[in-house]
């Protein structure tokens, strides 16, 4: 070990702010890949036993907001509705809280215009309010579907370019491990809404997709890392999983500082926003952003890497370094001074290969492992 | 990259930066509010059923007249492929907002009873005077069209002149020039009884008044829209009003082809007639009426007519025509080309059918507001404080960008909003509450770089220009995928989602430009200075920056 700086003498937090952590993600892959299986599993049979709560902006129909009181509640708003010829029985009638201001949304589905205003009047009426104090919303289911139809469209589009963009700009194995990560992240996302049977509004499609391009974007950070430390251990005999566990340790506080940074407005908007000032507008969405965004940090950590580095043991050229993989101070090491600790690893590597192969071809450069001479200084 | 040019592009930067903003603060632009801030009514239409763009454009213009007149302040009317989203902020009455916006671009084809001329002496603008005549086309019977047509043009003038005592001035021949019509301002009224106030109305020269003519009518007064009612109405600059029978026709007589052209010399507009009972034989049955100057159709003149607003109203020149029309008369070539938009509007009027009514109430939006502003400034502080404690003074330069960006920001969105009638609604601010995040994420990953550089034992200046390298190539690539998303979500969706997509793009831009043209000038040029080197800034201690610390 030629690394005479005592980084052992600093404590955890000391060497997650110099960067000097030594984690075994790779190591600990399992863990994670269990772990999101387990988010998606759940996710999946909520998703097929109780769908979603979709709003009507996406089945299409009729909501009313009328402010309560104590003489109407749901049950008088539920009659008057019903005294109109609307079907109640699929009715969504539900009391919201808005600062001091409570109201009762009553929500069914298609309706005609004469319906609408009959309602509206009726209600305001028995609760004793101005006709347009009670807020309506109507939307066609016509023009719902073709919303959600847009939408998903929309979203394909945006897949295969993304796709395309980051096998052309990085490879395609990046590709797949950035998507999956970010399908990752949007499935847990949708889960929670169905687990908790959240209403599905356009501002939570848009929390939605906030949250995929937060995911990508966190994602293609650690990877543009790990490509350059791909290009930086090319010359020695270094395994994936040590090129991704150096990439991870590196990048580890720079993921925290961002996830730490995107997070804090959000939980502002969420305790803040919506707690305090009662803002309800902005509590889901302030939700849906804040476990979106920390799955979107914990993916890149403990799915994209991994995976891509399952995926890229694959290549021939790192195939028969698989399975070898440095821990602890060797790790450190290598995280700190951002070279191979290769001695080690190819001595080990010519072990192994005595009893397949019996021509072990060790390249001397290899071999030699001292770190780069600090460039001269040169007045400019 | 010598220190002048840093030091320029920073400085340029700056100046642009605000140099924009006291030019908005200047002419007063700030950014409005969307609905769902502000509190009103959203109104979606799609159109059903056959249409083609004109019906679609006009539909929209008219929509926009309509909600002009009304005096809505700040509308949003947005067209969205095919659907057109009209944001009325501060209407809380549902059905008049749904009424309002409900346009067809039909056509209807009235006689005109009366007119009169309500006008400025110096006033040109003649779009009403006009002759109809058979368009000359190849076949025998057209051709013997051609020549009755300059019979009849012939004979038409004095007959449309005598027409009204008190509007004796409609040229009604191809030839005739509209300046020479010094009329007389309505002393002799109208004989309507309900139109006093409308010809008070017309001694003022002005045309503010004219629209609230169309739209906010007397409920005494017949809808303008009523195609069996007798009506009146003014043309499109109010110069000109009219009494106009039950309509003979709608603008479906005619093919989808109207076109504005070149005829005797002229710009007129040539459209030709849908065959069988519901085009040629009606045209022709109101045409005769009118050229036999019946009671039906006194004057002589047929009006075409736009969503209650004449948009020409032409002498009928004979009795019958076969194939094809010719409007003419002193038109512009834009006023021609905008007749014959009319008309194809009206042979495929659009029907818009409402799909989606949204109403806000004015509170629920202003405490969204106020929320999401408080708590996204204690957010954005939250996240500076966080810097600060991390990167000690280097947090300066976060706050100094964080700022820039959002001034660029401002700027944009001040612009748009009063050119564009782009409105900041609570998908945008939010989609910009989460962009500090990754605004803040270009320093991090930036600054972390440089670490590393340090670490590896280069100098300061080479480090601050190694890491911006670097950082630059991981930020470019990060950011386009965000664009990517922002352009096609964009151009794929309707509603918030766009709406987000727009800001998500802009807030990305701007860290771009950020990094770019104000990162990195300031960071290259302080590594030059002593400013990094005399502090401990990087977590790295600054003695250990000496070259070798790492060998």
């Amino acid at each position: 070990m030629s690394d005479t700086r005592p980084a052992n003498r600093r404590g955890i937090l000391g060497r997650l702010y110099h960067g000097e952590t030594s984690i075994d993600f790779y190591g600990r892959r399992r863990y994670g890949f269990l772990f999101s299986g387990l988010l998606v599993i759940v996710t999946l049979v909520s998703l097929l036993t109780s769908g979603l709560n979709l709003g009507i902006d996406f089945e299409g129909g009729v909501a009313w907001q009328v402010p309560a009181s104590s003489t109407f509640g749901t049950d008088e708003a539920r009659d008057v509705v019903e005294e109109n010829g609307v079907e109640v029985a699929n009715a969504k009638i539900q009391t919201l809280k808005s600062g001091d201001v409570e109201s009762i949304r009553i929500q069914v589905g298609d309706q005609t215009t004469e319906v609408r205003s009959a309602v509206q009047a009726a209600l305001a009426e028995a609760a004793g309010v101005d006709v347009n104090d009670v807020s309506v919303s109507s939307v066609s289911s016509s023009w719902g579907r073709s919303i959600t139809e847009k939408a998903v469209r929309a979203l394909v589009v945006f897949l295969v370019l993304v796709s395309l963009y980051i096998a052309w700009r990085f490879e395609w194995r990046m590709a797949v491990a950035a998507i999956a990560a970010m399908l990752h992240d949007v499935l847990i996302s949708v889960g929670i809404y169905s687990i908790f049977r959240f209403e599905v509004t356009p501002a939570t499609v848009v929390a939605f997709l906030t949250i995929l391009g937060f995911s990508l974007y966190d994602t293609i950070v650690v990877f543009d890392k790990v490509q350059d430390n791909i290009e930086r251990f090319a010359a020695t005999r270094t395994g994936m999983a040590d090129i991704t566990n150096v990439s991870m340790n590196q990048v580890l506080m720079r993921s925290l500082n961002t996830s730490l940074a995107a997070v804090l407005p959000v939980i502002s908007l969420l305790v803040l926003g919506s707690g305090v000032f009662g803002a309800v507008a902005l509590r889901e969405f302030a939700v849906a952003l804040l476990v979106g965004l920390s799955i979107g940090s914990y993916s890149s950590i403990f799915v994209a890497s991994p995976l891509l580095a399952v995926l890229k043991e694959r290549e021939p050229r790192f195939k028969n370094l698989r399975g070898l993989h440095s821990t602890g101070a060797e790790l450190e090491h290598m995280v700190v001074t951002g070279t191979s600790s290769g001695l080690k690893n190819v001595r080990r590597q010519v072990q192994a290969d005595e009893h397949t192969a019996p021509s072990a071809n060790v390249t001397p450069g290899a071999l030699l492992t001292h770190p780069p001479r600090p460039r001269k200084k040169r007045r400019r | 990259m010598t220190r002048r040019r840093l030091a320029f592009t920073l400085f340029g930067l700056l100046i642009v930066v605000f140099g924009s903003l006291a030019g908005n603060l200047v002419a007063g632009n700030e950014p409005s509010l969307g609905l769902d801030l502000q509190g009103g009514v959203s109104v979606t239409q799609e159109p059903v059923g056959e249409y083609n763009s004109e019906s679609l454009d006009l539909a929209v213009e008219r929509i926009r007249e309509r909600v002009d007149s009304l005096g809505v302040a700040e509308p949003e009317i947005i067209r969205q492929g095919d659907a057109i989203v009209v944001n009325l902020p501060g209407v809380d009455n549902q059905d008049e907002a749904i009424k309002l916006v409900q346009v067809t671009g039909a056509v209807l084809l009235r006689p005109v009873l009366l007119s009169q001329m309500i006008d400025t002496p110096d006033s040109v603008v003649d779009d009403g005077s006009s002759t109809t005549t058979a368009t000359p086309n190849g076949d025998a019977t057209t051709s013997t069209n051609v020549s009755t047509t300059i019979a009849t043009a012939a004979t038409t003038l004095p007959s449309s002149t005598t027409t009204l005592p008190g509007g004796p001035s409609r040229p009604a021949t191809v030839t005739s020039l509209p300046t020479d019509t010094t009329t007389t301002p309505a002393t002799t009224a109208v004989d309507a009884q309900s139109t006093t106030t409308t010809v008070a109305s017309t001694d003022a020269p002005t045309e503010t008044e004219a629209p609230t003519t169309d739209v906010t009518l007397p409920t005494d007064m017949p809808d303008p829209t009523d195609p069996n009612a007798t009506v009146f109405v003014q043309n499109a600059d109010g110069t000109e009003f009219y009494q106009l029978g039950p309509a003979f026709a709608t603008g479906e007589v005619f093919n989808n082809d109207a076109q504005a052209d070149i005829i005797a010399g002229g710009w007129g507009v040539r459209v030709t007639l849908r065959g069988g009972a519901t085009g040629a034989d009606l045209w022709n049955s109101g045409a005769a009426r009118c050229f036999a100057k019946d009671s039906s159709c006194p004057s002589g003149r047929m009006a075409i007519v736009l969503d209650g607003v004449v948009q020409s109203a032409p002498s009928v020149n004979q009795p019958s025509f076969t194939g094809g029309v010719d409007i003419t008369g002193s038109f512009s070539e834009g006023e021609a080309k905008d007749l014959a938009r009319v008309l194809k509007s009206g042979a495929l009027p659009v029907r818009l059918q409402v799909q989606a009514v949204q109403t806000v109430s004015p509170t629920l939006g202003s405490d969204s507001l106020r929320a999401a502003i408080i708590s996204g400034l204690i957010g954005v502080g939250l996240v500076l404080l966080f810097m600060l404690l991390y990167y000690r003074s280097l947090a300066a330069i976060v706050v100094a960008g964080l700022l820039i960006s959002g001034v660029i920001q401002w700027n944009v969105i001040s612009l748009l909003s009063s050119t564009n009638g782009l409105a900041l609604s609570l998908a945008g601010i939010a989609g910009i509450i989460v962009s500090i995040g990754v605004t803040v994420d270009s320093y991090v990953v930036f600054f972390e770089k440089l670490k590393d550089e340090v670490k590896s034992g280069r100098t300061l200046r080479n480090s601050a220009e190694r890491g911006f390298k670097s950082a630059w190539r991981t930020i470019l690539a990060a950011d386009i995928v965000s664009l990517l998303g922002a352009f096609t979500l964009w151009y794929l969706t309707v509603g918030s989602v766009r709406g987000f997509a727009f800001f998500l793009g802009l807030s990305t831009l701007c860290d771009m430009i950020v990094a770019w043209f104000f990162t990195r000038p300031t960071m290259l040029l302080l590594a030059r200075s002593n400013f990094i080197a005399r502090r401990r800034v990087f977590g790295v201690d600054p003695s250990a920056l000496a070259p070798g610390g790492a060998a």
